[in-house]
């Protein structure tokens, strides 16, 4: 077995444990089944492209970006939690390279980025099978924003465990940036309709590109803005990827 | 055969030197203990010797690798227990186990087995379903040693792994070291007890401000450095008069600790005592107690760090 599937298959088994699936499954069911219809008497229909969405429609396809997001908080946590328990040296002084370490951790969120979009996907079919649009580019499109969503909020939960070694300044700084990720972004609410300096902070954050991109495939709406934004997240996501291996490879024992 | 051949190795931490062109040769299947007080540069060596950190001058061989060059290589074929503790929080001491293993790419069913035995012999049965964010200090460096042994080594650096163990528990895991060495593994290994170097190694390097003060074996270092006795004394009652009788031997050192008790040291501990003895006796001084202590590592260890400290 290769060192980085060995260290793949060691990273899912010390992040995913039972209180985590049950998050990823209960947090997206109660947005999109009690929210998305307990909200669907004041947003009764969601502009997208030439098209009209019901709101849990709208609000399950951004669950998927939402969750992507949320499950790759996984990569800080095993660095973070690596270095404090001791195991980054450990692994350093064993049969493993850093670029080992840091391609581990990219597969590990990649796979739980896919595997939560998915998951989110079933979960949410039943609110927006009526708006579906399914075609050759639907699977891809939602993979592609899968693996890039989970890289490049990935880095940036990797940036921010390499450069904080307190557990307070870690939850309060992932907390909040996530925080802002989530709710200034076109996941819960359109873009459009709302005040004007919001909506420029909504395309500020790049889960706003990400949801779009997966809104894209799901609903078939593939205007020449979505190839920008997936151009936009593709860069994002390979700076920030490149910075936090470049923080990687400095950490110091 | 040389496990370990290090020349002129030398670590720089901006203007700190943590390690000062030191040279060492480790022979294959025996015990290596490094001693040296807190900040001697032990943690910083065994770091250059596992290739976690690179050294700033010097060469570096690990079993006949250049660990300079191929450090993936040198950490093939050897074990490391780091001094902090190393732990993965949710996992229980049998997944633990089986997962290190894993990770060393060892063959399921010889982890499994591998797992049961290690279980065995560092007591760790009854805590096997435990978390390890559960278990005490001591029970957690216990799964830390224990885990390192899930995988062949030709070479394993111990740095103070008996930290946190209790009398019975040191014991078990010294004597488990020393089979193992009998089967051929070659360990280098820190301690701050130094009857455990004594117990265990069989050749020992002082370290001290990041300069190896002395390497030899327990034995020759005893005999180099451990020619002075001591000698301690306990008087029945104070009485002035002992302190200008005693004076006036010669080859010795004398203290008067509280009045009755007195400690004299000297390379001439025999014939010292026998003076000592006749003059108490010829003046009708009562002796309530004496004992002649035989020098031990600790003391050595001691008086070198001592030695060296002054004549920096």
């Amino acid at each position: 077995m290769y060192p980085v599937i060995r260290l793949v298959n060691r990273n899912l088994t010390i992040s995913i444990n039972p209180a985590f699936l049950l998050w990823q499954i209960i947090f997206p069911v109660i947005y999109i089944f009690i929210a998305g219809f307990a909200y669907s008497s004041l947003i009764q229909e969601v502009p997208f492209g030439i098209k009209g969405l019901a709101y849990p429609a709208f609000l399950a396809s951004g669950m998927i970006g939402f969750n992507i997001m949320n499950s790759t908080l996984v990569s800080g946590i095993i660095i973070w939690n690596d270095r404090k328990y001791g195991m980054f040296e450990q692994i350093m002084s064993g049969p493993f390279t850093r670029t080992n370490y840091i391609l581990s951790n990219i597969c590990t969120i990649g796979i739980i980025g896919l595997v939560s979009a998915g998951l989110i996907a079933v979960i949410g079919y039943p609110v927006f099978f009526e708006s579906i649009d399914f075609n050759f580019l639907t699977i891809p499109m939602i993979v592609f924003a899968a693996i890039t969503g989970s890289v490049l909020f990935g880095s940036i939960a990797s940036i921010i465990a390499t450069k904080l070694r307190s557990s307070e300044g870690f939850n309060v700084i992932l907390n909040t940036a996530f925080l802002f990720f989530a709710f200034v972004s076109t996941a819960f609410y359109p873009a459009e309709g709302a005040p004007e300096p919001l909506r420029t902070a909504f395309y500020l954050n790049p889960l706003t590109y990400l949801v779009d991109v997966i809104r894209a495939g799901i609903f078939g709406d593939f205007g020449l803005f979505v190839f920008v934004e997936m151009g936009i997240l593709t860069t994002i996501a390979t700076v920030l990827f490149i910075i936090a291996t470049k923080l990687l490879t400095k950490l110091d024992f | 055969m040389f496990c370990i051949e290090v020349e002129n190795l030398t670590k720089n931490y901006g203007s700190v030197t943590a390690v000062d062109d030191i040279s060492l040769t480790v022979k294959s299947g025996l015990v290596f203990g490094f001693l040296g007080p807190n900040g001697a540069g032990k943690s910083t060596t065994i770091k250059l010797l596992t290739t976690l950190i690179q050294p700033s001058k010097g060469s570096l061989s690990i079993l006949g690798i250049d660990a300079t060059q191929d450090p993936l290589k040198v950490r093939h074929k050897i074990g490391v227990v780091l001094q902090q503790p190393s732990y993965e929080p949710t996992l229980t001491v049998e997944k633990s186990l089986e997962k290190y293993g894993m990770m060393w790419n060892v063959p399921k069913p010889e982890r499994k087995k591998r797992m049961e035995k290690l279980l065995q012999d560092f007591d760790l049965v009854e805590i096997r379903r435990k978390r390890n964010e559960d278990l005490s200090i001591g029970q957690r460096r216990r799964v830390q040693v224990a885990r390192e042994f899930m995988h062949d080594m030709d070479l394993l650096f111990l740095d103070e792994p008996t930290v946190g163990l209790d009398p019975s528990a040191r014991r078990k895991l010294l004597d488990y070291l020393k089979n193992k060495v009998s089967t051929g593994l070659t360990i280098f290994f820190t301690t701050h007890i130094l009857t455990e170097a004594e117990y265990l190694c069989d050749e020992i390097a002082i370290i001290n401000k990041g300069k190896i003060i002395a390497i030899d074996t327990p034995e020759a270092l005893k005999n180099r450095f451990g020619k002075e006795k001591t000698i301690k004394i306990h008087l029945l009652k104070k009485q002035q008069v002992v302190k200008s009788l005693l004076s006036e031997i010669k080859d010795c050192k004398v203290e008067f600790n509280t009045g009755t008790n007195i400690t004299i040291h000297s390379q001439q501990s025999e014939l010292v005592l026998m003076r000592i003895l006749r003059i108490l006796n010829e003046n009708g001084i009562d002796v309530d107690d004496l004992s002649a202590v035989p020098t031990n590592l600790e003391e050595i260890f001691l008086k070198m760090v001592e030695e060296n400290v002054s004549s920096n």
